[in-house]
C-alpha cells in the first residue's frame, strides 16, 4: 500500500471548515482531495482525518486553527449553517433512478446518486455513481463511527417481511428511494458530516466496495478502542438538559408510534370501506339495466361511484407510500439519538470517574493529568456537538412534520374534492326531464 | 259522504285515468314540529286532496308516537307503539287548516287497512307499508322495534302510506279508510263486517304456486319478471350500502384518535403545540360530523325500501291477472268439454270420456227419455256457462284496462320520487364532501402555522 507523498492543503484565502479539524479529529496529516480524479485508497488510507476520532494527540493541532472546544470554533460552526441554510449552498445531491439488476446469486436494486458541487472536496464539479441500500447501510455505520458525537440520520428499515411486501414493486422501491434521498439530503445539510471523508468517498468512488474492504482493518481497531475508552462507566446523574432531552424524545417516540398505529389504522378501515364501494357502484349499473327512463340517471350514479372509489384509493396509496414511513423514520430517527445521548452519558461517566480517581490520590498539587484533560475535552465537545444539532435537528423536525402534515391535509382535501366534483357533474344528468314518450 | 264501497263490483268501475291534485303542486304535510318539506316533495306525494267528504282539502299527519301498555288478545300484557294521527281541513280561502280529527292508531290496524284496500282494489297497486322489522341495519342502528330512531322512523313511513292513500285517485274514496282517519272505537269491527277475509283469494298469497295460463297478457308477464328484478336488485343495494354506511363510520370515528394524541403530543412541544392543538379539535370535529350524515342517509334507504315494497305490491296486481285469466281458461275449458259431451249424446257418438257413458256401456243403454232429460241439464250448464265465460272475459278486460292504468300511474310516479331520491342522495354527498374539505382546509391551516 505505497501512497504518494500527501498533498499540501492548498491556501485559499480565508479558511473554510475544510481547515478547521474535527474537534476529536486527528491532527497534523490533513490531506486534501486534488489532483486526482479519482481518489487513490492509499491516499485515502492515509488520511486520518475521521479515522482516528477519539484518539487526541496531546495538543497537536496545526497552526492557524483554533481549539476544539474554545467558543469561536463553536461560533464559526453556527455562522456556516446560516451560511447553509442561505444562498452559498455550494453541495447538492440527489438520488434517482432505481434500477433493477439480475445475477446469479442475487437480484437487487441501485439507486444513481448525482452530486454537484463546488466545494474544492471535490475533485469534479459533478459525479454520478450507482449504490445499493447495502452501500447506503455501509455509510451510515461509517458515520455513525466516525462521528459519535453527532445525530446521524436514519435509513429505511433494512429488511422487509418476504411475502408480504414486494421488494421490487413501484411503489415499495419509489417509498425507499425517497427516503434514501432524504437520508443523503440530511447529511449533505449539516456542516459537519457533509465534510464526512465516508460520504465523500460514497459520493464520488466509482468502485465503493474496494474502498469498503480497506477500511475494513483499521474499522475494527478503532472500535476496539472505542469499546475500550468509554465502555464501562456509569452515569450518576444526566445533567437537566439531556435529561430533557432524553424525556422529550421517550415521549416524542411514544406520540409517534401511537400516530403511526392510528394512521395504520385509517388506512385499513378505509381499504374496507373501498372493497364495499367496489361492490355498491355497480348494483346500480345493473338497477339501470331494468329500467327505462330511469336508466340513465342510476348508471350515472354507478361512475359517479366508481369515481369516488378511484379516488379513494389514490388517496389510500398516497397514504402508505408517502406518510406512513416518513413517520417511521422518526422514530427510527429519535431511537438512533438516544444511543447517542447515552454514549454522552458513557463519555461524562468515564470523566467524572477519571477525575475522582484524581481526587482521591492525595497529592500535595493535585495537577490534573493529561488525560483526564482528554476527557474533558472530549465531554464538552460531545456536549457541544450535541446540543448543536439537537437544535438543528428540531427545526428540521419541525418543518419535515409541518409539511407532512400539510401534505396529509392536502390529499384528502384532494380527495374530497375529486369525489366533490364527480357528484355535481351528475346533478344535471339527474335533473334532466326526459322527451314526452 | 258518499257510500262507502262495500260491494266488490265497486272494483270494477273504471277509475279516473288523471289522478286528482298534481303531485308538484306541493306538499303542506306536517310532520311532528318540523316541515319535511324537502323530503316529502321528492316523494311528490300530494297530500292536498279533493275526495268527496265534503268537498274539502285535506291534510293528514302522523305527528306522535306513544309507548303504551294493554293486554292483548290472549289476555297478557304487551308493550306496543301507538301513532296519533291529525286530520285537518283547509278553508279554500284563508289557507288556514282547522283541525277535524285526531285518533291514535297502532301498527296492526295499518296492517288491516292494507288488507282490506288490497282485497277490493286488486287492480291497484297499493302503497305499501314501512317494514315491520328494522332491515338492512348496520351496527349502529338499533334492530328493536322499540328503539327511538327506529319508532320515529316508522311514523315518517306511517304518515307516507297515509298520505300515498289520500293522493290516489281511487283509493282517496274509499269509506273505510275515512273511517280509519275519523273514528277512532270500533273501526276494527267496522273492517271485519265488510267480511272482507273471506273475499280474499288465499291463491294471491301462495306467492311461488304457479298456475299455467296459456294466454296471458304479454305486458302483466313482463311486468311480473320486472317486479322480480327489482325487488331483488334493491335489496342487494339496500345491504350493500348498510355495509358502506359501517366502512364509512368506522373511517371517521378513528380520526377522533389524532384529537388526543395530537393534545397529547403538543404538550412537550415548543412552537409546534398550537397549531398541532388545534388540528386535533379539527379532527374531532371530523369524527363527530358523522353520526347527522348517515343519519340523513337514511331517508334515502327509506325511500328506496318504499320502491322495495311497492315492488311487492305491482307483483301482487300481476298475479291477480294470472289468476283470472287462469280461472277464465278453466272455465273456457269447462265449457268445451260440455259442449262436447252435449254433442256426443245427441249424435250418440262418444268421443269424449264421462261416467254416465261408462255406465251405460257397462250397464246398458239408456232410454231416450234419460238421454233426453240429460241434454236438457247440460244445455242450462251450457247456458250458465256461456254466461259466467261472457262475464268473467268482462270482468278479465275490466280488470286489465283499469290496473294497466294504475301501473302507468305507478310508473310515472316511481320514475319521479326516485329520481328525486338519486337527486337528494347526490346533494348530500356534495354536503359530505364539502365539510370534508372544510374541516381538512382548517386542520392544514392549523398544521401550517406549526
Amino acid at each position: 500500500m505505497a501512497g504518494g507523498p500527501p498533498k499540501a492543503l492548498p491556501s485559499t484565502g480565508p479558511h473554510s471548515l475544510r481547515d478547521m479539524p474535527h474537534p476529536l479529529a486527528g491532527s497534523s496529516s490533513e490531506e486534501a482531495v486534488g489532483g486526482d480524479s479519482t481518489p487513490s485508497p492509499d491516499l485515502l488510507m492515509g488520511r486520518s482525518f475521521g479515522d482516528k476520532d477519539l484518539i487526541l494527540p496531546n495538543g497537536g493541532t496545526p497552526a492557524g486553527t483554533s481549539s476544539p472546544a474554545s467558543s469561536s470554533s463553536l461560533l464559526n460552526r453556527l455562522q456556516l449553517d446560516d451560511d447553509i441554510d442561505g444562498e452559498t449552498r455550494d453541495l447538492f445531491v440527489t438520488v434517482d433512478d432505481p434500477k433493477k439488476h439480475v445475477c446469479t446469486m442475487e437480484t437487487y436494486i441501485t439507486y444513481r446518486i448525482t452530486t454537484k458541487s463546488t466545494r474544492v472536496e471535490f475533485d469534479l464539479p459533478e459525479y454520478s455513481v450507482r449504490r445499493r441500500y447495502q452501500d447506503f447501510d455501509w455509510l451510515r455505520n461509517k458515520l455513525e463511527e466516525s462521528q459519535p458525537t453527532h445525530l446521524i440520520p436514519p435509513l429505511p428499515e433494512k429488511f422487509v417481511v418476504k411475502g408480504v411486501v414486494d421488494r421490487f414493486s413501484e411503489e415499495f422501491v419509489e417509498t425507499r428511494r425517497k427516503a434514501l434521498d432524504k437520508f443523503l439530503k440530511r447529511i449533505t445539510d449539516h456542516p459537519v458530516l457533509s465534510f464526512n471523508e465516508h460520504f465523500n468517498v460514497f459520493l464520488t468512488a466509482k468502485d465503493l466496495n474496494s474502498y469498503k474492504k480497506q477500511g475494513m482493518a483499521l474499522l475494527t481497531r478503532v472500535g476496539e478502542s472505542v469499546k475500550h475508552v468509554t465502555g464501562g462507566y456509569k452515569l450518576r446523574t444526566r445533567p437537566l438538559e439531556f435529561a430533557a432531552i432524553g424525556d422529550y424524545l421517550d415521549t416524542f417516540a411514544l406520540k409517534l408510534g401511537t400516530i403511526d398505529r392510528i394512521a395504520q389504522r385509517i388506512i385499513k378501515e378505509e381499504i374496507e370501506y373501498l372493497v364495499e364501494l367496489r361492490e355498491y357502484g355497480p348494483v346500480y349499473s345493473t338497477w339501470s339495466a331494468l329500467e327505462g327512463e330511469l336508466a340513465e340517471p342510476l348508471e350515472g350514479v354507478s361512475g359517479c361511484i366508481g369515481n369516488c372509489s378511484t379516488a379513494l384509493e389514490e388517496l389510500t396509496d398516497d397514504m402508505t407510500e408517502d406518510f406512513l414511513p416518513v413517520l417511521r423514520e422518526y422514530i427510527l430517527y429519535s431511537d438512533s439519538m438516544k444511543s447517542v445521548l447515552k454514549k454522552r452519558d458513557q463519555v461524562q461517566a468515564e470523566y467524572e470517574a477519571k477525575l475522582e480517581a484524581v481526587a482521591l490520590r492525595k497529592e500535595e498539587r493535585p495537577k490534573v493529568p493529561a488525560d483526564v484533560e482528554k476527557c474533558q475535552d472530549r465531554m464538552e465537545c460531545f456536549n457541544a456537538d450535541l446540543k448543536a444539532d439537537m437544535e438543528r435537528w428540531q427545526n428540521n423536525k419541525r418543518q419535515d412534520f409541518r409539511q407532512l402534515l400539510m401534505g396529509m391535509a392536502d390529499k384528502n382535501i384532494q380527495y374530497y374534492e375529486k369525489c366533490l366534483m364527480a357528484w355535481e357533474s351528475i346533478i344535471p344528468l339527474l335533473q334532466e326531464k326526459q322527451e314526452a314518450k | 259522504m258518499e257510500q262507502a264501497p262495500l260491494d266488490p263490483e265497486r272494483q270494477l268501475q273504471p277509475a279516473p285515468i288523471e289522478p286528482l291534485g298534481l303531485p308538484d303542486s306541493g306538499l303542506e304535510a306536517a310532520v311532528g314540529e318540523e316541515a319535511e318539506g324537502a323530503r316529502d316533495a321528492g316523494s311528490g306525494v300530494d297530500t292536498m286532496t279533493e275526495n268527496n267528504f265534503g268537498l274539502k282539502k285535506i291534510e293528514i299527519s302522523v305527528s306522535e308516537a306513544e309507548k303504551r301498555t294493554g293486554r292483548n288478545a290472549m289476555n297478557m300484557q304487551e308493550t306496543y307503539t301507538a301513532y296519533l294521527i291529525e286530520t285537518r281541513s283547509v278553508e279554500h280561502t284563508d289557507g288556514q287548516s282547522v283541525l277535524t280529527d285526531s285518533l291514535w292508531r297502532r301498527y296492526s290496524e295499518f296492517e288491516l287497512l292494507r288488507n282490506y284496500l288490497l282485497v277490493y282494489y286488486p287492480h291497484v297497486v297499493v302503497p305499501p307499508l314501512p317494514e315491520k322489522r328494522a332491515e338492512f341495519v348496520w351496527h349502529k342502528l338499533s334492530a328493536d322495534n322499540m328503539d327511538p330512531d327506529f319508532v320515529e322512523r316508522r311514523r315518517i313511513g306511517l304518515e307516507n302510506f297515509l298520505l300515498r292513500i289520500a293522493s290516489h285517485p281511487i283509493l282517496c274514496r274509499d269509506k273505510i279508510f275515512y273511517l280509519f282517519l275519523t273514528q277512532e272505537g270500533n273501526w276494527k269491527e267496522t273492517v271485519n263486517e265488510t267480511g272482507f277475509q273471506l273475499k280474499a283469494d288465499s291463491r294471491l298469497k301462495a306467492l311461488n304456486a304457479t298456475f299455467r295460463v296459456k294466454n296471458p297478457d304479454k305486458r302483466f308477464t313482463e311486468l311480473k319478471h320486472y317486479s322480480d328484478e327489482l325487488q331483488s336488485v334493491i335489496s342487494h343495494l339496500l345491504r350493500v350500502r348498510a355495509r358502506v354506511a359501517d366502512r364509512l363510520y368506522g373511517v371517521y370515528k378513528v380520526h377522533g384518535n389524532y384529537g388526543r394524541v395530537f393534545s397529547e403530543w403538543s404538550a412537550i412541544e415548543k412552537e409546534m403545540g398550537d397549531g398541532l392543538q388545534s388540528a386535533g379539535h379539527h379532527m374531532d370535529v371530523y369524527a363527530s360530523s358523522i353520526d347527522d350524515i348517515l343519519e340523513d342517509e337514511e331517508h334515502y334507504a327509506d325511500q328506496l325500501k318504499e320502491y322495495l315494497f311497492y315492488a311487492e305490491a305491482l307483483r301482487a296486481v300481476c298475479r291477480k291477472h294470472e289468476l283470472m285469466q287462469y280461472d277464465l281458461e278453466m272455465a273456457a275449458q269447462d265449457l268445451a268439454s260440455k259442449k262436447q259431451q252435449c254433442e256426443e249424446l245427441a249424435t250418440g257418438t262418444v268421443r269424449t270420456f264421462s261416467l254416465k257413458g261408462m255406465t251405460t256401456k257397462l250397464f246398458g243403454q239408456e232410454t231416450p227419455e234419460q238421454r233426453e232429460a240429460r241434454i236438457k241439464v247440460l244445455e242450462e250448464q251450457i247456458n250458465e256457462g256461456e254466461q259466467q265465460l261472457k262475464s268473467k272475459n268482462l270482468e278479465g278486460r275490466e280488470f286489465v284496462k283499469n290496473a294497466w292504468a294504475d301501473i302507468e300511474r305507478f310508473k310515472e310516479q316511481k320514475n319521479r320520487d326516485l329520481k328525486e331520491a338519486l337527486i337528494s342522495y347526490a346533494v348530500m354527498q356534495i354536503s359530505m364532501c364539502k365539510k370534508g374539505i372544510q374541516v381538512w382546509t382548517n386542520a392544514k391551516e392549523c398544521f401550517s402555522k406549526m
